[in-house]
Parts: C-alpha cells; sequence; structure tokens
C-alpha cells in the first residue's frame, strides 16, 4: 500500500463495498452498474476537487493581491480569512435574482448552465497521476479545445440577452478576445501533439519521461521552442479565463461587469465559478502539455506521489496567475487585438518551425543550438520593428468614428 | 489495477443499447425545426447551434470521436459566432410584413404546405438514393470500433486529399481577404 496508488485503492474499496453490500442482499451485481458507480464516483472526485480548489482560490488569490498590495486582504471570517468563501457562498445563495423585465427571459436563464456545462466537463481529460485519467481519449487535446468553443456561444447569450448595452459591448469584447487568442493557443497545443506525436493528454506526458544531458527534465518547456510555445499558451489561457491583464471584457471601470452585468445572487456566482474552473482546467493542461503533467523532475524525487506532481505545478500555475494579475495593468482593446495577431500568432508559428527543426536535428545539443536561434531571431525582429512605434494622440486613427 | 480502472471507466458506447442513438437524433432534429420555425432570428441561431451540438454528440455516440470534436469546434466555435455576427451586423434583422419581397407572391397556406411539402420530399427523396445507391456505402462493411485513429486521418490529409485540402485554404484566404476590403471600404465612405 504506498501513496501512490492511493485514489485507485479508495476507488477500487468503494466499488468493492458496493459489490459485497449487493452479495449481502442477494442481488448479483451486474457489471454496467459497476461502470456507472466507477463513473459516478470519478465525476463526484472531479467536482469536489476542482470545487474545493475554487473556493480555495477564491480566498488565497485575495489574500496574496492584499499581500502584493501591502495590505492584509481577508482575515475577519475564521482562522486566518479561511471561510472567506463559506461566506461569499451564503451570501451570493440568499441575494435576490434579478432578472431585467425587458431581457429575454429563456435566454437570460440558460446563459449560466450554457457557461458551466463546458467547464465542468473539461477536466475530464486530463492525467493526474500515473494511470489516473478519467477519461481516456485518443484526442484528448481536441475534446478540450472543442468544448471551449461552447463558452463563447455562452458569453454571447449572457450579453445579448440581458438587453443591456455594457452587456453587449462587454460580450462582444469577450468573443472577439477568445477567438483572437484561441488560435495561438492551439497553435501552440499543436506544436506540443506533433513532437508527442499522440493527441492523447496521457501520451504527451509520457513522452516526456526522464532526464536528458544528465540534469534538465525532458519536460517541453526546457526546450527552445517549448519554452516559446509555452509562454504563447500561457498568455493565450491568460485571455480565454478573461483574467487580468485581459480582463477588459468585464472592466469594471469602463463597462459595469461585461457581459455579467445583468446578472446577480446565483447566476452571478455560477458565471463566476465557471471562470474559475475553466481556468483550472486550462491551467491543468499547461501543465500537461509543457511542464511534464505528473512526472517527477528528477529521478530521486519520485517518491512523492504523481498526483501530487500535477496538483503543485498547477498551484504554482495559478499563483503565477495571481502574481500577473498584481503586476499587470489592463490592456486598452487596439492593443490586445494587435497582440494577438501581430505578435503571438507569427511568433506561434515561428514556435512550430523551431519544433520540427529540433526533431529533425535529431533532438540533441545540435537540434537546441539550431531551434533556439530559430525561436530568439524572429522574436528580437518581432519585438524591434511590429512594437516601436508609439501609438500617441497624433497617430491614433478612430475607424468608425471619424 | 489500471487495467480494471480503465475498463471501468471507458467510455461505454459499444455496449450501450441502441435506441441511445435517438436521444441526440431527436434533439438534432428538434433544434432544427425550432430553428426554422422560430420568429426571433437569434433565437434560430442559438437553435441551430444546439443542432450543431446534437450532430457534434452523435458522430460521437457512433464511434467517429474526432468528427464530432471537429464538428463541435468548427460548427460551435466558428460557424455560430459567424451567424450570430452576420445576424447582428445586418442593419434591419427582422423582415416587417411590408417590405417582405416575397409579398407580391402570398398564395393560399394549402397551396404554401404542398408546394413546401413537395420540395421537402423532393430533396430528401434525393439525398435518400444518392446514400442508398452510392458504391462507396454498399461496399462499406461496418465493423466494431471502427473509429479510424487520428494519425491515419491526418495521414490521409496530407497525401490522398492534400489538393481539396489546399484548394479549401486558399478559398478561404481569399474570403478573408474580401471581408478585410468590405470592412475597410466602409472608413473612406
Amino acid at each position: 500500500m504506498n501513496l501512490e496508488n492511493l485514489p485507485l485503492a479508495i476507488l477500487k474499496a468503494i466499488l468493492d463495498a458496493f459489490t459485497w453490500c449487493g452479495a449481502k442482499a442477494g442481488i448479483v451485481v451486474p457489471p454496467w452498474a459497476l461502470t456507472l458507480v466507477s463513473i459516478l464516483i470519478v465525476i463526484v472526485a472531479i467536482l469536489s476537487v476542482f470545487l474545493v480548489m475554487f473556493a480555495l482560490m477564491s480566498v488565497l488569490e485575495r489574500k496574496i493581491l492584499g499581500r502584493m498590495q501591502n495590505r492584509y486582504g481577508p482575515n475577519r471570517v475564521g482562522p486566518w480569512g479561511l471561510f472567506q468563501p463559506v461566506a461569499d457562498g451564503i451570501k451570493m445563495l440568499t441575494k435576490e435574482d434579478l432578472v431585467p423585465r425587458s431581457a429575454d427571459q429563456i435566454v437570460h436563464f440558460l446563459a449560466p448552465i450554457a457557461m458551466v456545462i463546458p467547464a465542468l466537463m473539461l477536466p475530464a481529460i486530463l492525467p493526474y497521476g500515473r494511470g489516473m485519467v478519467p477519461v481516456e481519449l485518443a484526442s484528448g487535446i481536441l475534446y478540450f479545445f472543442a468544448l471551449g468553443a461552447g463558452t463563447e456561444v455562452a458569453v454571447f447569450m449572457a450579453g445579448w440577452s440581458s438587453n443591456n448595452k455594457y452587456s453587449i459591448l462587454g460580450a462582444m469584447r469577450a468573443i472577439a478576445q477568445m477567438i483572437s487568442y484561441e488560435l495561438p493557443l492551439v497553435m501552440s497545443a499543436v506544436i506540443a501533439a506533433l513532437v508527442a506525436g499522440t493527441l492523447s493528454p496521457n501520451g504527451i506526458v509520457m513522452a516526456q519521461a526522464g532526464v536528458s544531458f544528465g540534469v534538465v527534465p525532458n519536460w517541453f518547456v526546457f526546450t527552445p521552442w517549448g519554452f516559446a510555445a509555452c509562454i504563447l499558451f500561457y498568455i493565450g489561457a491568460l485571455a480565454e479565463s478573461n483574467r487580468s491583464p485581459f480582463d477588459l471584457p468585464e472592466g469594471e471601470s469602463e463597462l459595469v461587469a461585461g457581459h455579467l452585468t445583468e446578472y446577480s445572487g446565483f447566476k452571478y456566482a455560477i458565471f463566476f465559478m465557471a471562470e474559475y474552473i475553466g481556468m483550472f482546467a486550462i491551467n491543468g493542461l499547461l501543465v500537461t502539455l509543457f511542464l511534464g503533467g505528473y512526472q517527477a523532475p528528477f529521478p530521486f524525487l519520485e517518491w512523492i506521489p504523481s498526483w501530487c506532481w500535477f496538483f503543485a505545478k498547477l498551484a504554482f500555475v495559478a499563483f503565477s496567475m495571481v502574481w500577473v494579475r498584481a503586476t499587470m495593468p489592463r490592456f486598452r482593446i487596439d492593443q490586445m487585438m494587435q497582440f494577438a495577431w501581430k505578435f503571438m500568432l507569427p511568433m506561434s508559428f515561428v514556435a512550430l518551425i523551431a519544433a520540427a527543426a529540433w526533431h529533425y536535428a535529431g533532438r540533441g545539443l545540435a537540434a537546441w543550438g539550431i531551434s533556439f536561434l530559430i525561436v530568439a531571431v524572429p522574436y528580437l525582429l518581432l519585438g524591434r520593428f511590429c512594437f516601436t512605434r508609439r501609438h500617441t494622440v497624433d497617430n491614433r486613427r478612430y475607424l468608425f468614428s471619424e | 489495477m489500471h487495467d480494471l480502472i480503465q475498463k471501468l471507466t471507458a467510455l461505454p458506447w459499444d455496449q450501450s443499447p441502441q435506441w441511445l442513438f435517438l436521444i441526440p437524433a431527436g434533439l438534432m432534429l428538434l433544434a432544427a425545426a425550432a430553428a426554422v420555425a422560430l420568429r426571433n432570428l437569434i433565437h434560430s441561431a442559438l437553435c441551430l447551434t444546439l443542432s450543431f451540438i446534437a450532430l457534434g454528440v452523435l458522430f460521437i455516440a457512433l464511434g467517429a470521436e474526432f468528427v464530432g470534436f471537429v464538428q463541435l469546434l468548427v460548427y460551435v466555435g466558428a460557424v455560430a459566432m459567424l451567424i450570430i455576427f452576420a445576424i447582428l451586423l445586418t442593419p434591419a434583422s427582422e423582415v416587417s410584413a411590408s417590405n417582405n419581397p416575397f409579398r407580391s407572391f402570398k398564395l393560399s397556406r394549402a397551396v404554401n404546405a404542398v408546394a413546401g411539402g413537395a420540395v421537402v420530399a423532393l430533396v430528401l427523396a434525393g439525398l435518400f438514393t444518392a446514400i442508398f445507391f452510392s458504391p462507396r456505402v454498399r461496399a462499406a462493411v461496418p465493423s466494431p470500433n471502427a473509429a479510424a485513429p487520428v494519425a491515419l486521418i491526418g495521414e490521409n490529409l496530407l497525401t490522398h486529399t492534400l489538393l481539396p485540402l489546399q484548394g479549401t485554404a486558399i478559398l478561404l484566404t481569399a474570403a478573408l481577404i474580401g471581408a478585410a476590403l468590405l470592412a475597410k471600404e466602409e472608413k473612406e465612405s
């Protein structure tokens, strides 16, 4: 009995107990019932882990932000303010659920549901540990992005049905941002899939096992193309989950709350939850694609269970997102679009070429050098020539309002 | 133990009863009918999106995982948004009774129903004949676990169907340039 197999052992114990209870009651448990129960257990496990992470994140984020801004953050409810999510939950649940009279009642009601269903389905394909993949799909990466596409429709439903100018403006911004950043996001995921030779998340994690040159783990982030793709994916993930500096769809100083303006109470809480669970899921995909998934960095650290490594990496990426939020100001919308189309997209193609060069040059030290050159030269050129022209008042042009 | 877990949590499509197929299929037909029948264009577009989603689920239920996910990714993520944007950007998105260009063709309800029914029957008959008498469908032997691996699909895309793929790419690029041109002209007026 070791810690590595603990989650699987718990699952097996519950199934055994189920069979035993059936035998006691004199019923032979059919195989489909066992399948159903094991699927239910896995669903409950995923939901509870991600909901607990959401609750923890909602308080830790505010505490970390507070510390970074030289204040305390929430510290009134419970020890160190840790019960803040409980207080928030009670507040959200008891608040009145306001629906504007001129809103489209049905679509307004369905939008939070359309938002939360894909978000809750996203974590199903992530490999949490050795042999711990809830749903083994040969095209798991594709599943992730296919479900992510549903979010855009949900955001549009929320924005349009509210019948409010701030809502529709926020929704349009959010959709423009999601479509623009989905391209580099998918491109950088494609690079990892190409090098691993598979679209299955577990296969991609397996391809990152081991250590090269004696010290460097074989994680994709430690290759030049992988580093570039990882950064691109990270920025794309920030944009897809509407987090600062890409929070302009909800920019509270301009648009009240974007597509969430007319939502209150429990529906607002559902949007909030969907956003955070989507963020955890996309961070999990980042860990899977580039940070070696559940692999330990060095062989001598393998006594720590693989699922601990996964969640430690996930926590690190989530913390870095809070860090970015405390550091960066919000983009202006034209800067956001320019950055996506003039920098992110070309760089993702460059990373793709660098990955191909790395693969065909034999994946050794020479390949590392060639790949580094292919990434670094376009990066410097793009940075030098695309973003040095300052957008001052003189040369800013308003295309549609002159 | 891993094998046990994998066996237990594997997608049970292979053993699922045949009638499960009716759920996504029925949903797809209902949503498509609603898309035609509803008055509000945005509601129609959303129903069409639901129909796309149900079609994707149907593909997945039939074992064509890859096609199902691509259906969701392309149709829900891109085509549905395109339709919605087109509706929002069209100035008069609701055709009123007075400026309906088809008003002069107004016939009695019975004639309308017969004509519409005839067109639907003709289209369906054409589709059914095409499918039933196509040599490919007759030659295809359905096998359990017919889901083609992704690698095979990719290889076919870049060998046998390379020319159509590149042709589609050129077409889409032309459409993109045309759209950009149309949007640019707005500034000068």
